[in-house]
């Protein structure tokens, strides 16, 4: 036996394979973008082959670490983004099409709102809509099924309510 | 499948929560909710704008055309990093000879105990707060407290554990008083961060040492109690005993009006782990072969590869997330509580790890990091 290898688990290219776009989806969901989203996918998995996680609670497992590793990329991107258009001199290339640039505040709203929800909100607004039954949900989260629709519910209301308070006068 | 105390209650709206479990999987409400909703307007009306909020998040949370890159790229990509994270944990070479206590480890969770030495080992220490912290965060597999070395006596079904030296924790006057006392460089911040003030209060720590004593009949006592059967362990492995050692430790703890300390920096000698002739690692797999192991402890000991530099403490991924950053050229792991409120981050240098943590963001905690003298 070697120890370097037995370092990594053996099940990881198994459970990447598997899981690997639904990870990537859950976090796409709260990024809006695809790339962030495999970068995030990334470190779930490191984390992944790190960890003992039995490889049958695995999707759960990658599920939430998703949502939440994405809504920290949340908070941070949101924070260098801020410091760099504090930063901009004006020289930066500016996007040509407005359609776009209106695609992308709406996104950007989206993204704040979401940043805003409480975590446990958040991350049950974003596994229900990434298609996880009320029943992963609630596994997933240590809520009961039951609580689950009031948590989504909440979440769907806040964010109604972050985005219309923040709506952009047109 | 209905109750039949449903029934009884159909004449009460149903929480907004039930509405919108109606809205996905109806099957998963009570028949008598969703007869009464068919028949009551308002619960109607509250159903389209629970469908309307819902429909609102749906389209906010929609994502854009399929994955740009294919799974085997991204599986070459994973691999990779597993690859370069594995070959840093190999060392260059097994020192072999000398001494009867041979150095065979340096293991990341030995120097968790080490930290949490430093950090939670007094109780009375203004640290002990900072511990609290993650605690009500329910970062319970953090080993940050006094009681991990009481934890590791869960091996005390596979064997003796014997603490050897308890590590005397006490407060000390000032920084030149701790490295007196631990004869360690007491690191010193030049630069607080915002919100940080005043001076800090400084807690020591001598060496805390531990001895293992595995038994192949307990061992295959354990099995027999979990109805299994003890896998052959290694030769060498029955009477084998570990030494498990860290500290001294020294810690600064800023505190804040709240009582939650704003920032910590702990420095403690690595811990090491000894072996008198079977290396630790094979006592650790054979550990993990075992059937009935506690699946705490299979996780505790799963992080103890012994190759580690850096400091992967067993933390729950859904409750803490960890990371690596760059710490004046040495690898560190950044942890933070999920909800942001507390970063930490920690590295091994030279045989010695350093931890800077607290109610700070990732970017302050790492700045604090890399200015330490």
């Amino acid at each position: 036996m070697t120890a370097a290898r037995s370092a990594v688990r053996a099940d990881l290219e198994q459970v990447f394979r598997a899981g690997y776009p639904a990870v990537v989806a859950v976090a796409a969901r709260v990024l809006g973008s695809r790339d962030e989203a495999e970068d995030v996918a990334q470190e779930v998995f490191l984390s992944f082959a790190r960890s003992t996680v039995p490889a049958a609670e695995a999707p759960g497992w990658l599920a939430v670490a998703a949502a939440h590793t994405a809504l920290n990329h949340l908070r941070s991107g949101r924070r260098r983004a801020a410091r760099e258009e504090a930063a901009a001199d004006g020289s930066r290339p500016v996007p040509d099409v407005a359609e776009d640039v209106l695609l992308r505040a709406e996104r950007s709203r989206v993204r704040a709102a979401l940043a805003r929800l409480p975590r446990r909100q958040a991350v049950a607004l974003v596994l229900r809509h990434s298609g996880l039954s009320y029943a992963d949900v609630a596994a997933a989260l240590d809520l009961s099924p039951g609580s689950v629709g009031t948590t989504v519910r909440r979440a769907e209301t806040a964010l109604r309510e972050e985005l219309t308070r923040r709506a952009p006068v047109r | 499948m209905p109750l039949f105390a449903d029934s009884l209650f159909a004449d009460r709206h149903p929480p907004d929560g039930t509405l919108r479990r109606l809205l996905d999987e109806p099957a998963g409400v009570a028949d008598g909710d969703r007869a009464h909703v068919a028949g009551c307007t308002t619960c109607r009306s509250t159903l389209a704008t629970v469908r309307a909020d819902a429909e609102a998040a749906r389209t906010a949370l929609a994502v854009g055309p399929a994955l740009s890159t294919g799974v085997d790229t991204a599986w070459r990509r994973l691999s990779a990093s597993v690859d370069a994270e594995t070959r840093r944990r190999t060392p260059a070479a097994a020192p072999a000879r000398g001494s009867r206590w041979r150095t065979a480890v340096r293991s990341p969770v030995v120097a968790a105990f080490g930290v949490v030495v430093v950090l939670g080992g007094a109780g009375a220490a203004a640290a002990a707060d900072w511990l609290e912290v993650f605690r009500t965060e329910e970062v319970t597999a953090v080993p940050v407290s006094s009681t991990d070395l009481v934890a590791l006596p869960d091996l005390t079904a596979y064997g003796e554990l014997t603490v050897v030296a308890e590590p005397d924790v006490r407060e000390v006057a000032d920084a030149a008083a701790a490295a007196e006392a631990t004869g360690l460089e007491v690191p010193q911040v030049d630069a607080l961060p915002t919100g940080v003030t005043g001076e800090p209060s400084y807690t020591v720590a001598g060496q805390a040492v531990a001895e293992f004593t595995y038994s192949a009949d307990r061992a295959a006592q354990a099995a027999a109690a979990a109805g299994e059967t003890l896998p052959p362990p290694p030769p060498g492995l029955d009477g084998a005993t570990f030494r498990l050692q860290a500290g001294p430790g020294v810690a600064a703890v800023w505190s804040e009006a709240r009582g939650v300390p704003a920032l910590v920096v702990g420095r403690v000698t690595a811990p090491t782990a000894f072996s008198s002739g079977v290396p630790f690692e094979t006592a650790r797999d054979h550990l993990l072969s075992l059937p009935g192991l506690p699946d705490e402890l299979a996780a505790q000991l799963a992080t103890f590869d012994g190759k580690g530099t850096t400091l992967p403490l067993p933390v729950p991924a859904e409750l803490v997330t960890s990371s690596t950053a760059d710490v004046d050229g040495t690898e560190a792991t950044v942890l933070a509580t999920r909800d942001g409120t507390v970063t930490g981050v920690v590295w091994v240098e030279d045989g010695v790890v350093t931890a800077v943590a607290g109610s700070l963001g990732e970017d302050e905690v790492l700045a604090v990091a890399r200015e330490l003298d």
